[in-house]
C-alpha cells in the first residue's frame, strides 16, 4: 500500500486533487486483510477460505447439504484454531495444503500484491487526469480561452460587457436560489 | 415446427447480411432504394427471429423431446411457466432470445426514426444488423437450437431445478433486455462517428434508449439478487461471482454516461468521454456474453463450457477495434468547448462521480480475470472472492452516494461559498446527526457510521430540492402541497425523475450496508418442540411434512416465529423452509422461507433432515434492513419512469417538428 500512499501524497500536492486525495486516504485504508498474529475466530477463518466444491461461496456462506468440502474444511478450522494458532498461521497452513486457490483472496505479496493495489492506482491516476484537465478547462475559461479561440463566435452583447457579464452571474444566481 | 424454426434463423443470417450490404452501400452511394431495402431487411429480420422464436416455444409446449434442446431443458412435468422460461433456460435458446430482443430493438428503432435522422439510420440500420448476424451465425454454423436427436427420448432431462423459481422467470428477460438494448445507442454512436455528425442529435436521439437500458440492467440485476436470496439459501444475495460482475459492470458505465452526457447537453463538453462510455457500456456487454458461455472463468450462473469463447471474444476485439478506430479518426471533430469556471461546480461533481464509476467498473473487471491472468503469468489459479470485492469497494461506493448528494445540489458553472454553505449546511448537518446517533445506538464499525452519514447525507439533499421546489410553487402560485409536488416533478420530470432514482439507490446502499454489517447466523440442530433465539425473535420447530407428486417431493417444516424470548414472546406466524427433491434431474434444493419486516428479514434454511429422528439442522439468519433493498428497487424503477415519461409538449407536438434543426433541448 505504500505506492498507493505515495500516488496520494502526489495528488494531494496538486491543485485539484484535494477531494481526491481524501477519497484515496479513505481508500487506501482497504488494502489486503491484515492477518498478522491477530487471534482467529471461526466465522473469520471461514470467510478467508473459499469452499472447493464449486459453489464459488466461502467455506463461511456454502450451505450445501453434506457438502464434501464445507463440512470437513469447518471441521479442520475449528481443530486449527484450538491448537492456539494465530489467523495468519492457520490460513498458512490451509494455503500449504491445498494451494493458494483455497484463499478467498489474493495474499498480499509477489504478483498477487497488483490484484489490491492496480484498482487504486488506476483510480489514481484517472484522477489525476481529471485533476489535470480541470486545471486546463479552468485556464481556459479563465482566459476567455474558449471564446477567443480561432474559429470561435466573437463576444457580442452581454458576454462582452463585464458590467452585463456580472449582471448575468447575479440574476442566474438568484433564479437558481429561487428554483 | 423445428424446419421452420431452423429455416427463419437461415433465413435472418441472409436478410440481415442484405441489410448490412444494402444500407451500406445505400449510405455511401446515396441511394435511396438500397436504404429503403436494408430498412425493410431490418424489419424481414426482425419478423424471421419472432418466427423462430415461437417455433422453439411451440417446441417446447409440444414436448417434443427429439429436439434436443427441448429434450434437455424440459420434461412432460415441467409447469407450463418454467416451460416457457426454458426458452432461455439454455446457452442456445438463450442466444435466440437475445437476437429476439435485439430484432425487437432493431424494428422499434425503424419506426421511431421513419422521419428522422435520414443520414444516420442506414448505418445504424447496418450495426444492428451486424450484431444480429454475428449472433444468428452463432445459431446457424455453432449451436443449432433446432437440432435433432437421431432418436426422441421418452422423458426431457427437465429445466435445472435451480431456475425453477419466480424470479429466474424475469431475472434473466430483464437482463438481456438491459444487455441488448445497450446496441441502440451503440449504433447511433457508430453512425455519428461515420457521418461525421457528431453534435447532440444523436444523443437526443438514444436518451431514453440510453435510461431504458439502464433501468432493464438495475431491474436484471436486482431481480437477480433477489433470485440468489431466495434460491441459494447462505442468507445473501451477492456473491460477486463472475457472472454477477458481469452484469454489474455496464451498470456502472451505463450509470456514468447517464451523468456525463447532461454536461454534453448542457455545456457542449466530454463528447469523446461519452463516445467511449457508450462504447464501453456495449463491449461490456458482449463481454459478459462472453463470460457465460465460454467457460473461461468458473461460476454457478454460467451456461456449460461451450466452444463459443473464441467467437465471443474475437466479435468483442473486432467491435473495440472499429469503433475505438473510428474514435480516434474523429477526433479532430469531437472537441468540445471545455470551459470550467470553478471545480467547485456540477460539472466537476459529475467528472468525480464518472470516475468513480468507471473505477469502480475497472476494479469488478480486474477482479474477475485477475485469477486468469494469475493463471497466465505464474501458472497459479487463485481465487478472487467476495472479501476482495468488499473490501476494495466499500469505500468507493460511500464515495459514489456522497457525490450523488453533491452532484444535484451544487451549481452549474460556479458554486459560491456562499451557495454551498446554502445548499450542504442542512444535509451535511443531517448526515453528521444520523452518524452520531447510529454510534450512540451502539454502532462501532467506522464504515458502516460513515456509510449512513453518507446516505442521509444524500437523502437529505434530495428532501431539500423537493421541499424548496414546492415551496417556491406554493408561494408563488398558491397551490396545495400536493399539487405544488406533482406539477414541480411534472415539470421538470427528468431532474425530479433522476432525485427519485436516486432515492431508490440509497435505500438499496442502506439495505445493503445494513445487511452485510449488521448480520446475525446461528446453525441448530433441533428436535420438535425446541427452540433457538436471534437478533429478538425466538423460532420453534413444530414439525415436519412431505408432500409428493411426479415432479418434485417437498419436505417442508413448520416453524413458528416468536417476537422476543421466553414466556413474555409473542406469536408471529409460521414459516416453512424446505427442502426439494427433483425428480428429472435428480437433484436436491434448498427453499428458504422468511419471515419480512422493514426492520429485518427473519432468513431460516432447513439445512438438513433425519427422518427416523425428525431431527433437523436448521440455519437461521437474521438480515437487518434488507426489505429497504427491495423497496429501493420499487423507487428506482418509480423514478426512472418519471424521467422517461413523456412530457405534455412531447406528446402535443409533431415528433417530426418537435427539435428544430440546430436547435439543443436543455
Amino acid at each position: 500500500m505504500q505506492l498507493v500512499a505515495s500516488v496520494v501524497r502526489g495528488l494531494r500536492r496538486s491543485s485539484s486533487g484535494v477531494a481526491l486525495g481524501a477519497c484515496l486516504a479513505l481508500a487506501s485504508g482497504f488494502g489486503p486483510p491484515a492477518a498478522h498474529a491477530e487471534v482467529a475466530t471461526q466465522a473469520q477463518v471461514e470467510t478467508d477460505l473459499t469452499c472447493q466444491c464449486g459453489c464459488g461461496l466461502t467455506v463461511h456462506s456454502c450451505n450445501h447439504l453434506n457438502c464434501g468440502s464445507g463440512i470437513p474444511l469447518k471441521k479442520e478450522i475449528a481443530e486449527q484454531i484450538a491448537t492456539g494458532k494465530s489467523r495468519e498461521d492457520i490460513l498458512s497452513y490451509f494455503e500449504g495444503k491445498y494451494g493458494e486457490k483455497i484463499l478467498s483472496s489474493p495474499t498480499a505479496r509477489g504478483f498477487n500484491l497488483a490484484a489490491w493495489t492496480v484498482p487504486f492506482i488506476a483510480i489514481a491516476l484517472g484522477g489525476l487526469i481529471v485533476g489535470i484537465v480541470l486545471t486546463r478547462w479552468r485556464r481556459g475559461a479563465g482566459t476567455g480561452g474558449g471564446a477567443d479561440r480561432p474559429g470561435a463566435p466573437p463576444l457580442r452583447g452581454a458576454q462582452a460587457d463585464p458590467e452585463l457579464r456580472a449582471r448575468l452571474d447575479r440574476e442566474l444566481a438568484e433564479l437558481e436560489r429561487r428554483s | 415446427m423445428s424446419e421452420i424454426g431452423r429455416l427463419a434463423v437461415v433465413l435472418g443470417l441472409v436478410v440481415a447480411l442484405w441489410g448490412i450490404g444494402a444500407s451500406v452501400l445505400g449510405a455511401l452511394r446515396r441511394d435511396a432504394r438500397l436504404i429503403a431495402s436494408g430498412k425493410h431487411a431490418a424489419y424481414a429480420f426482425s419478423g424471421l427471429t419472432g418466427i423462430a422464436v415461437v417455433a422453439l416455444l411451440f417446441l417446447l409446449l409440444t414436448r417434443d423431446f427429439n429436439v434436443e434442446y427441448v429434450a434437455s431443458y424440459s420434461s412432460s412435468t415441467l409447469p407450463l411457466w418454467y416451460t416457457i422460461a426454458a426458452l432461455w433456460g439454455g446457452m442456445k435458446g438463450s442466444l435466440l432470445w437475445w437476437t429476439f430482443i435485439l430484432a425487437v430493438c432493431n424494428a422499434v428503432v425503424q419506426l421511431q426514426n421513419r422521419d428522422k435522422n435520414r443520414d444516420q439510420m442506414p448505418w445504424v440500420t447496418a450495426t444492428m444488423l451486424i450484431v444480429g448476424a454475428f449472433f444468428l451465425s452463432l445459431l446457424v454454423f455453432v449451436t443449432d437450437p433446432f437440432e435433432r436427436l437421431p432418436f426422441t427420448p421418452r422423458e426431457g432431462s427437465d429445466l435445472n431445478p435451480l431456475l425453477q423459481n419466480y424470479w429466474m422467470t424475469i431475472h434473466p428477460p430483464s437482463l438481456y433486455v438491459g444487455f441488448v438494448s445497450t446496441t441502440v445507442p451503440f449504433a447511433f454512436a457508430m453512425a455519428a462517428l461515420l457521418t461525421g455528425k457528431l453534435g447532440d442529435a444523436w444523443i437526443r436521439t438514444t436518451r431514453r434508449w440510453a435510461l431504458f437500458s439502464w433501468f432493464f440492467l438495475s431491474l436484471g440485476n436486482l431481480f437477480g439478487a433477489a433470485w440468489a436470496y431466495v434460491v441459494l439459501g447462505w442468507g445473501g444475495y451477492w456473491a460477486w461471482d463472475p457472472v454477477e460482475n458481469a452484469a454489474f459492470m455496464p451498470w456502472l458505465t451505463a450509470s456514468a454516461y447517464l451523468h456525463s452526457v447532461m454536461i454534453q447537453e448542457k455545456k457542449d463538453m466530454l463528447k469523446v468521454w461519452n463516445m467511449a462510455l457508450v462504447i464501453l457500456t456495449f463491449a461490456l456487454t458482449i463481454f459478459g456474453t462472453f463470460l457465460t458461455r465460454s467457460g473461461v472463468i468458473s461460476s454457478v450462473h454460467s451456461f456449460t463450457q461451450s466452444g463459443l469463447g473464441p467467437f465471443f471474444m474475437g466479435f468483442l476485439l473486432a467491435i473495440l477495434t472499429v469503433s475505438i478506430g473510428l474514435l480516434v479518426w474523429r477526433l479532430p471533430l469531437l472537441k468540445s468547448r471545455n470551459e470550467l469556471e470553478s471545480v467547485f461546480s456540477r460539472e466537476a461533481a459529475f467528472l468525480l462521480n464518472n470516475l468513480i464509476l468507471v473505477g469502480i467498473a475497472f476494479t469488478v473487471f480486474w477482479g474477475t480475470v485477475f485469477p486468469v491472468l494469475s493463471e497466465w503469468v505464474r501458472g497459479v489459479k487463485i481465487t478472487v472472492g467476495p472479501p476482495f470485492f468488499n473490501r476494495v469497494n466499500a469505500p468507493l461506493g460511500i464515495a459514489l452516494v456522497f457525490l450523488m448528494g453533491v452532484g444535484p445540489v451544487i451549481a452549474w458553472r460556479k458554486a459560491t461559498a456562499k451557495s454551498l454553505w446554502r445548499s450542504f449546511a442542512a444535509p451535511l448537518g443531517t448526515g453528521v446527526l444520523v452518524g452520531a446517533i447510529a454510534f450512540a445506538l451502539g454502532v462501532r464499525n467506522f464504515y458502516a457510521v460513515l456509510a449512513f452519514s453518507v446516505a442521509a447525507f444524500a437523502l437529505a439533499t434530495v428532501w431539500i430540492e423537493f421541499w424548496r421546489g414546492m415551496r417556491v410553487r406554493q408561494s408563488m402560485l398558491g397551490e396545495k402541497p400536493w399539487t405544488a409536488l406533482s406539477r414541480l416533478i411534472g415539470k421538470n420530470r427528468r431532474r425530479y425523475g433522476g432525485y427519485i432514482v436516486h432515492v431508490g439507490v440509497v435505500m438499496i446502499f442502506v439495505g445493503i450496508v445494513a445487511s452485510s454489517v449488521f448480520k446475525l447466523e446461528l446453525q441448530r440442530p433441533m428436535q420438535i418442540g425446541e427452540s433457538a433465539t436471534l437478533g429478538g425473535y425466538t423460532v420453534r420447530y413444530e414439525g415436519i411434512e412431505v408432500e409428493d407428486d411426479e415432479h418434485v417431493e417437498r419436505t417442508f417444516a413448520r416453524v413458528s416465529v416468536w417476537d422476543g424470548e421466553g414466556q413474555g414472546a409473542t406469536r408471529l406466524g409460521e414459516v416453512y423452509p424446505e427442502k426439494r427433491f427433483y425428480k428429472k434431474p435428480k437433484q436436491p434444493t434448498t427453499e428458504v422461507s422468511i419471515w419480512s419486516t422493514l426492520g429485518a428479514d427473519l432468513y431460516v434454511v432447513l439445512g438438513s433432515y433425519d427422518p427416523p429422528t425428525k431431527l433437523a439442522v436448521f440455519q437461521v439468519f437474521v438480515n437487518p434492513m434488507i426489505a429497504w433493498m427491495w423497496i429501493g428497487g420499487v423507487v428506482l424503477a418509480l423514478g426512472t419512469g418519471v424521467c422517461m415519461w413523456p412530457s405534455y409538449a412531447e406528446r402535443a407536438v409533431p415528433v417530426t417538428s418537435r427539435v428544430p434543426a440546430g436547435s439543443r433541448t436543455a
